[in-house]
């Protein structure tokens, strides 16, 4: 299994550094370099970790842990009103950013109130397409449990839920983090960042269990690896989004749009294959993106 | 009354107010206040009472020197914390037109005499009672627009709700107005 580190250290020498990682069979998932400071988040197979150590130690850079590296979370508030945003909901995106996950923040057309609240088809299907979504919900308990469960009752991707109140347990939810709440100033109380921890933690929960799924009948390639070869396209290359190929525990999002770039898309080739052979390819409900959903090994085999 | 416990509910939001207050500056104008909500209901009341701050009018011989010059009245201003509320109140009288401002603290009213100008009077209470309202807009449940105010000179009691207000509801609401008034 592939294990996702973050290099933070110096640009000097760094060349060896991605030669060691293509040598042992890894992947450079995301460079960002500041002057002369660079933070490279690599994809390597788990038993090349010491080789990896040891160059780090002699680059003089070190190496971090990101057990959200190579995912998509969605943080969802009931609307982008003052009343939810800036904080809570963007401090609970920081610490997962924190954690390397790549985070979006998204509010609901309708979620305001208490029975008024609501979640449209759309707005669900958008949430799907990350691997896991965090709802930060409010202050009344009455509310939460009689009303705002039903914003996530019926999402497939894993859901942690983020509330002020006490609550034994929510259904629906992979994780539950209490003691939140409403917020007007930035959450930097010794307690509130206990608290970002634990919903970082929560997150990391849940998509522990959805890895652990995936490995039970596993991908027919990691996303890193088709990661390599669809950065090589001209439309990625041209693109200036921040972040043009973002990973997901079973594909990817590939920020160039789906109806002008889908064959090209579909006959990259992977190990010998082409990319439509092996991944699903569909448009993405956010404008100018096209979904990647790789396949798993037994569906290429039997197909 | 909801089955549930509410105290972290009740707690945040006493925090929220403080915090939201003082932000805004309003915190010393605010004597004390009261949050009652039934979420099962669902309603939301904020009842403020407001302090003894500077209630009273201030006139603007007070605060500028007013001069007769040949486009109209001249307005030379000595306090400038008072220059947004002085221009505001001028646009509404005079329009925007009938006022020309030569540099930050002079200003000429045209077609006025300088004693019209002295008598003018603003009341500093219509900005703390704009500042409190928007504090309680900030901290108000976002869902619950239906509202009922209840107002007078000491205390501002609002409630809201999500769909149809009840006259059970708003009599809760009076007692508690009545009750911070008293207090």
């Amino acid at each position: 299994m592939y294990e996702v580190l973050l290099f933070d250290g110096g640009v000097y020498k760094i060349n060896e550094l991605y030669e060691l990682i293509e040598d042992v069979g890894g992947f450079v998932i995301q460079k960002t370099q500041v002057q002369v400071q660079i933070s490279v988040t690599l994809a390597i197979p788990e038993e090349e970790r010491s080789a990896i150590e040891e160059k780090t130690k002699e680059l003089g850079g070190k190496l971090i842990e990101v057990p959200l590296a190579g995912t998509e979370i969605a943080v969802v508030a009931p609307t982008l009103g003052r009343h939810h945003m800036p904080h809570p909901t963007c401090d609970i995106a920081e610490q997962l950013r924190r954690s390397g996950a790549i985070t979006v923040v998204m509010g609901l057309a309708r979620g305001k109130g208490r029975r008024t609240a609501q979640i449209t088809a759309d707005e669900k299907a958008i949430i799907e397409e990350y691997d896991a979504a965090v709802f930060v919900l409010g202050n009344f308990k009455d509310c939460i449990v009689e009303h705002k469960v039903r914003l996530f009752e019926d999402l497939e991707v894993p859901v942690v839920a983020v509330c002020g109140p006490d609550i034994a347990s929510l259904p629906s939810c992979e994780g539950l983090v209490c003691g939140v709440g409403r917020k007007v100033e930035r959450m930097r109380r010794e307690e509130e960042i206990h608290k970002l921890d634990e919903v970082a933690e929560s997150v990391e929960g849940a998509i522990r269990s959805k890895r652990t799924e995936l490995d039970e009948d596993p991908l027919f390639v990691h996303p890193a690896e088709v990661k390599d070869r669809i950065a090589e396209l001209e439309a990625v290359q041209r693109s200036l989004r921040p972040a043009p190929i973002v990973l997901h525990l079973d594909g990817l999002r590939v920020k160039i749009p789906y109806a002008e770039w889908k064959d090209q898309i579909a006959a990259v080739e992977v190990y010998g294959r082409r990319l439509g052979d092996i991944a699903d390819i569909s448009d993405s409900r956010l404008g100018g993106s096209t979904l990647i959903k790789i396949k798993t090994r037994a569906e290429v085999e039997s197909g | 009354m909801s089955e549930h416990d509410e105290s972290f509910a009740m707690e945040n939001f006493d925090t929220i107010l403080r915090q939201v207050m003082s932000e805004l500056g309003v915190s010393r104008m605010v004597d004390d206040y009261r949050i009652k909500a039934d979420p099962d209901a669902p309603y939301f009341i904020i009842s403020l009472r407001l302090g003894n701050g500077p209630v009273s009018a201030i006139k603007v011989s007070d605060m500028a020197l007013v001069d007769d010059s040949s486009g109209g009245g001249k307005i030379t201003i000595t306090d400038e914390a008072w220059a947004p509320a002085l221009l505001t109140k001028l646009w509404q009288i005079y329009g925007r037109d009938g006022v020309e401002q030569l540099t930050r603290f002079e200003l000429v009213v045209r077609g006025t005499k300088a004693e019209d100008l002295s008598d003018l009077e603003l009341d500093p209470g219509e900005e703390i009672r704009s500042k409190v309202l928007d504090a309680v807009w900030r901290i108000f449940p976002e869902g619950f627009k239906v509202r009922h105010n209840i107002v007078d000179d000491k205390v501002m009691t609002i409630i809201g709700t999500e769909h149809d207000m009840e006259d059970e509801w708003i009599k809760v609401a009076d007692d508690l107005h009545k009750k911070m008034r008293g207090a």
